[in-house]
């Protein structure tokens, strides 16, 4: 790990687009280090604009964006400060996986031998000698990943990873990303796959028509969301039992509902102590791709 | 600064192109040699023997040379491959320049295979009409040092007109046009004529013939050749900085 002070910081950032297609709107947020950030949001809703800002390949119209409170484009070092993975179809068809990674090693200084080590780490240990030309998505999507970390940087920026890679690949990465972020680095992954980000994200940002819908922790985000499903023959005699208990009862239908503010456990107790008979008492986890409809949809 | 440098070297050897115009480059070499001796006005006399030497420089052939400097980074724009570029080297000039250095390079190496293929050629059979080929001879050492002057520049104008361009075909096409077709037109038209020895053709034959003025082409007096170096710089620096000051600094996306 090279350079301290991972810290992503986008500020007021806002890209406009041939003069009217406003794809980021005054975005501001901050990727703290040691954790992993999801950046959510539809089709078009300017993931890759503002990534490519940070990353100092597109100029914002206005508002900045620093890592480790530089522009990406003073670095130093960049590629042993900052590792990211874009588009799969960033590479020379004729040229080799292999070569395509020396190549970045002489210019970053780095020893060849270390183009070899990551081929091995992603997985192309047998293709390092291909021309990309016939490379599939997922090996693509290794090889950016490859190219990614390198320079083993302290952060990582990885444009939709998990795209092409298989059922194991998708969970390799998790495991990889987990692993990066333990040894403190800055991940920020944009990602359509809820699901995974919910699994492997410690922070998430949400974006929609260029702007901040939401950002937050999972843990802050799922707050006060989760609930327990409580069903009973007798659900007036529940209702009375939680008459003056900090919890909002919402109904689900002629035999069960909804409660929130309790756990699972205190309202087993509950209705023990009470004698109420229960047919069903279950968590009803929070869900970010809810969320994320709830917030992105309709507008 | 090296490090980029070896790198580009890389990535010039990583693919095919290099190879191809190479083959082309002994192929027109040669072939130029053949042109430049069996035709009854050939090389006749030994005062005529620089001619097999510039011919490579003064005959379009430098396109070869040229392609290979367009290539050098539109290529990296056609398979998005400048986003690793640029993302390992924030800084365009560094990029430009590494670049440059790269083909000018790449330029003169493809002059000495160009001479090589004239002189496998064309000295024995020149040696068997009796005409001497003598290495020493100022004017036939004038031509191989412009040849390798010329070509390597024309690396250099070509990687500015692929930086300022950044299309590929675009770059390719309008070079191409430019070098070839246009400044002939610009040849045959009076009075704008007159800008000809300005052009990269211009200070290409200015640079070759050491005759300079005394030989006219269609009418319009060529430079010195000091000059002709001077304009074939311009040509070769001007695109080169407008690319990295202004067009690689545009979004890439
Ligand atoms: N070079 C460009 N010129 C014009 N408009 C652009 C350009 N690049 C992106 N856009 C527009 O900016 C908006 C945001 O695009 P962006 O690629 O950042 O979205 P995204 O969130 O990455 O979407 P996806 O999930 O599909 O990858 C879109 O409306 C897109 O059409
Ligand atoms: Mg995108």
């Amino acid at each position: 790990m090279s350079a301290p002070g991972g810290q992503i910081v986008v500020d007021d950032l806002t890209k406009v687009f041939g003069g009217n297609v406003r794809a980021v709107d005054q975005l501001s947020f901050s990727v703290e280090p040691g954790s992993i950030t999801g950046f959510l949001g539809p089709n078009g809703a300017g993931k890759t604009t503002t990534l490519r800002m940070v990353l100092g390949l597109v100029r914002p119209t206005s508002g900045r964006a620093t890592i480790g409170g530089v522009p990406y484009r003073q670095l130093p070092n960049p590629t042993q400060t900052v590792g990211a993975a874009l588009e799969s179809a960033s590479f020379h068809p004729a040229r080799t996986a292999r070569n395509h990674l020396r190549i970045m090693c002489t210019v970053a200084d780095l020893p060849m031998q270390r183009a070899d080590e990551m081929l091995d780490l992603v997985g192309l240990h047998d293709a390092a000698r291909r021309k990309v030309r016939g490379f599939s998505m997922g090996m693509r999507q290794r090889l950016s990943l490859a190219a990614a970390l390198l320079g083993e940087p302290q952060v990582v920026v990885l444009d939709e990873p998990a795209n092409g890679l298989d059922p194991d690949g998708i969970r390799w990465l998790r495991g990889l990303l987990r692993h990066l972020a333990e040894q403190g680095r800055t991940v920020l992954v944009s990602s359509h796959q809820l699901n995974e980000v919910e699994e492997v994200a410690d922070r998430v940002v949400i974006l929609n028509h260029g702007r901040l819908v939401r950002a937050g922790s999972i843990a802050e985000l799922s707050a006060g969301t989760d609930s327990v499903l409580v069903r009973s023959p007798n659900l007036q005699a529940l209702h009375t039992a939680l008459t003056g208990q900090p919890v909002t009862v919402e109904p689900v239908d002629p035999t069960a509902v909804r409660v929130r503010g309790m756990s699972a456990a205190q309202l087993g107790n509950l209705a023990f102590t009470a004698g109420v008979e229960l047919h069903e008492l279950s968590l009803q986890r929070f869900d970010l791709e809810e969320l994320f409809f709830s917030l992105t949809s309709g507008q | 600064m090296i490090r980029l440098i070896r790198a580009e070297f890389l990535k010039l050897r990583t693919t095919q192109v290099w190879f191809w115009l190479l083959l082309a480059t002994i192929a027109v070499g040669a072939l130029l040699a053949v042109a430049n001796i069996a035709p009854h006005d050939g090389i006749r006399s030994e005062e005529k023997v620089p001619d097999l030497f510039a011919t490579f420089a003064a005959s379009p052939a430098y396109i070869l040379v040229f392609v290979l400097g367009v290539l050098g980074v539109t290529t990296e724009f056609r398979y998005q491959t400048i986003t690793p570029t640029v993302l390992q080297t924030p800084s365009r000039w560094a990029i430009v320049t590494a670049k440059m250095i790269t083909y000018a390079i790449t330029g003169a190496l493809y002059a000495a295979v160009a001479l090589l293929a004239e002189a496998a050629v064309g000295v024995p059979w020149l040696n068997s009409k009796n005409i001497p080929v003598h290495f020493g001879n100022s004017e036939v050492q004038h031509a191989i040092l412009g040849t390798f002057g010329v070509i390597a520049l024309f690396g250099i104008i070509g990687l500015g007109v692929g930086a300022l361009i950044r299309n590929q075909i675009v770059a390719v096409v309008v070079g191409i046009i430019f070098l070839i077709v246009l400044e002939n037109i610009l040849l045959a038209i009076p009075v704008v004529k007159k800008a000809w020895p300005y052009t990269p053709n211009g200070g290409t034959q200015a640079i070759l013939y050491t005759h300079g003025d005394a030989t006219p082409v269609n009418g319009v007096h060529l430079l010195s050749t000091w000059s002709g170096v001077v304009v074939l710089l311009l040509w070769a620096f001007v695109p080169a900085i407008l690319g990295a000051a202004i067009t690689m600094n545009r979004d890439i996306t």
